[in-house]
């Protein structure tokens, strides 16, 4: 632990002079205030159609959904999440509760619902896609190794930095998500009930278990939750980047399979065994939310253990080869 | 070196935190979604404020308007996808420059039955919308009454009188009931309810017995429209009689355009300025 200690800081010291949060930091204020922008004019354009009473664009959702329903040309997945959808905005109009209140901290709350299977997983990529292969890049590598440490050491110490960092931008993508929404939309709603716990049995929602929570509470579980898919993206991102020599060829093959992922998500497959790719296990707000996972059968702890364990076999796998690896170049 | 010591000091403490913290989080949401029913939540009293906040009907000079019903509510074989609501807030917006009129709101559901409009008016959502309107437009028995024309349109049987008749027996007791449903949500609000034509009075074998229907159930309706003031029915019946190739969309059912024109246009007639 004593000569851990002093690797971790090196690492993270590293890790900011690289200015790679920074770049995070950046994009988020960039794209952030997109966003705001694009909400707002939705915002806008339903205020226009229904004023201000949420319950009427609420009850016109409702109806539209209905009226998909019947058409024979919406594949039946799609129906089901109608019908999910349908019962859950109805459970809200029966408790009077507007499931968009306007404010930042709802604005957030959705954006981190949209952030946690790719936007988020994105940002973690730029951190860690290039931790290890970087330093083959630049030669340094050698140095590193030549210190009288383990190498299992060096290379835990970077994955401690990694997980620090990956925790760092969660809470940044909300701080700043809050921070600059809240300009537009007001920093209020914090104490806003959102439901949670609904059970999903088919098309059916099992209403019995569903219980009000404060919005802050809600978004701590959420971020909880897309914490753990970031870090165990961070693992996976973690093994390419010792595997390939190239951090360019290490971030396609990280993004490629997210974007993988984020396409077999919405093709609303048919292909059952799908579900054991991490990728389309990324969404575990979804659980929380009560939206339908995207193939039968997935529940959170399914999710969860898909997730656990392509994390693990990547940290394996990283540190067997790592350990093992010659150096060449 | 100073420095780096702060930095890393900073570092090590804000990611520390927030690790700490986004764990916590995570365990609390596993829990909670692995364990709905035990998880404690917070008390939402439903409707506690829906009293106070409850918006007026026409507290403005607004005129708000929603359609409900079935297919023909909402709009279905119009072209431009306005249907008759669409259409009379058009009409009504170009003889009331001074006003605002609004479609607050189109419930209608393609296929709904009088029985399906009577467990919808039982909706939170939907009260709600009726509440707030001045003009509710109300299309509903074609379907109950004609249930058998998609069956048509593969080539099905076409309805027979007797079964016509049984369908209008029995759906007429159910609109019987859905107008004064309607009427004791909004008392206040213009109730149009819009009379069926038949739109098979060009098939020969059909035209004696859907008129004959179409006519029953036109009487039934203002039977139970009558019973309420501000509430009544506009025939469309004389529309379409003699104009079904002008005026029937290509699924020989539903309006187009320019059928569903015509009842905005009647609609407009009907209200009173």
């Amino acid at each position: 632990m004593t000569d851990l200690m002093p690797l971790i800081r090196n690492e993270t010291i590293k890790m900011v002079r690289k200015k790679r949060f920074y770049v995070i930091l950046l994009v988020l204020l960039v794209l952030v205030p997109m966003f705001t922008y694009a909400q707002m004019k939705v915002t806008e354009r339903n205020r226009e159609k229904f004023g201000t009473d949420w319950r009427r664009s609420v009850q016109q959702a409702i109806t539209d959904n209905q009226n998909s329903l019947g058409s024979s040309r919406l594949p039946e997945e799609w129906k089901k999440y109608r019908q999910i959808y349908i019962q859950q905005m109805k459970y809200y109009l029966d408790h009077d509760v507007n499931p968009q209140e306007p404010g930042g901290v709802t604005f957030t709350r959705e954006f981190m619902d949209n952030a946690s299977s790719l936007f988020i997983p994105l940002l973690i990529m730029g951190l860690a896609s290039d931790i290890v292969s970087s330093e083959r890049t630049t030669g340094t590598i050698k140095m590193l190794l030549t210190k009288p440490v383990r190498r299992w050491k060096v290379l835990f110490s970077k994955l401690v930095t990694l997980m620090m960092f990956v925790s760092l931008t969660v809470m940044a993508a909300f701080v700043m998500c809050y921070a600059i929404s809240g300009l537009v939309f007001g920093y209020q709603g914090f104490d806003m009930p959102v439901f949670t716990g609904f059970q999903l049995n088919g098309s059916d929602v099992d209403l019995s278990a569903v219980h009000a929570v404060p919005q802050w509470l809600y978004l701590f579980l959420q971020l909880g939750l897309i914490w753990f898919v970031s870090a165990v993206v961070a693992m996976l991102a973690f093994m390419i980047s010792v595997l390939v020599r190239s951090t360019a060829a290490s971030i396609v093959i990280m993004m490629a399979a997210l974007i993988a992922g984020s396409i077999l998500t919405n093709m609303a497959s048919a292909w059952q065994s799908a579900k054991y790719l991490f990728m389309v296990n990324l969404e575990l707000t979804d659980y929380l939310s009560g939206t339908p996972a995207p193939i039968e059968g997935m529940t959170l702890g399914f999710s969860l253990a898909v997730l656990a364990v392509w994390g693990l076999a990547s940290l394996v796998v990283s540190f067997l080869v790592f350990t093992k690896q010659d150096i060449l170049n | 070196m100073r420095s780096t010591a702060k930095l890393w000091r900073m570092i090590s403490l804000l990611s520390g935190i927030a690790t700490v913290l986004l764990i916590c989080g995570f365990f609390y949401a596993v829990k909670d979604i692995s364990n709905p029913s035990s998880a404690a939540g917070i008390s939402v009293s439903p409707g506690a404020d829906s009293g106070s906040e409850q918006p007026a009907p026409s507290a403005s000079d607004e005129i708000g308007i929603v359609a409900i019903g079935d297919s023909l509510a909402k709009g279905t074989g119009d072209d431009e996808g306005e249907g008759f609501a669409g259409r009379t807030v058009e009409l009504l917006k170009q003889e009331n420059p001074g006003r605002e009129v609004k479609l607050y709101g189109n419930l209608g559901i393609n296929g709904l039955l009088t029985t399906g409009l009577l467990d919808e008016l039982k909706e939170n959502g939907v009260q709600h919308m009726l509440k707030e309107a001045n003009v509710i437009l109300l299309s509903i028995g074609g379907n109950d009454l004609f249930q058998g024309a998609e069956a048509l349109e593969e080539g099905g049987d076409l309805p027979t009188a007797a079964e016509l008749n049984k369908a209008i027996d029995e759906a007429s007791v159910r609109l019987a009931a859905v107008i004064p449903a309607i009427k004791k949500l909004n008392p206040e609000a213009a109730l149009i309810y819009v009379g069926l034509y038949n739109p098979f009075s060009d098939i020969e074998q059909m035209r004696a017995i859907g008129n004959t229907g179409v006519t029953r159930w036109n009487t039934a309706a203002q039977t139970a429209v009558n019973k309420y003031s501000g509430a009544l029915m506009i025939p469309t019946y004389d529309l379409f009689a003699g104009n079904l190739e002008r005026f029937l969309s290509s699924d020989h059912f539903h309006p187009n355009g320019d059928g569903y024109e015509q009842i905005a246009q009647r609609i407009v007639q009907s209200l009173k300025q």
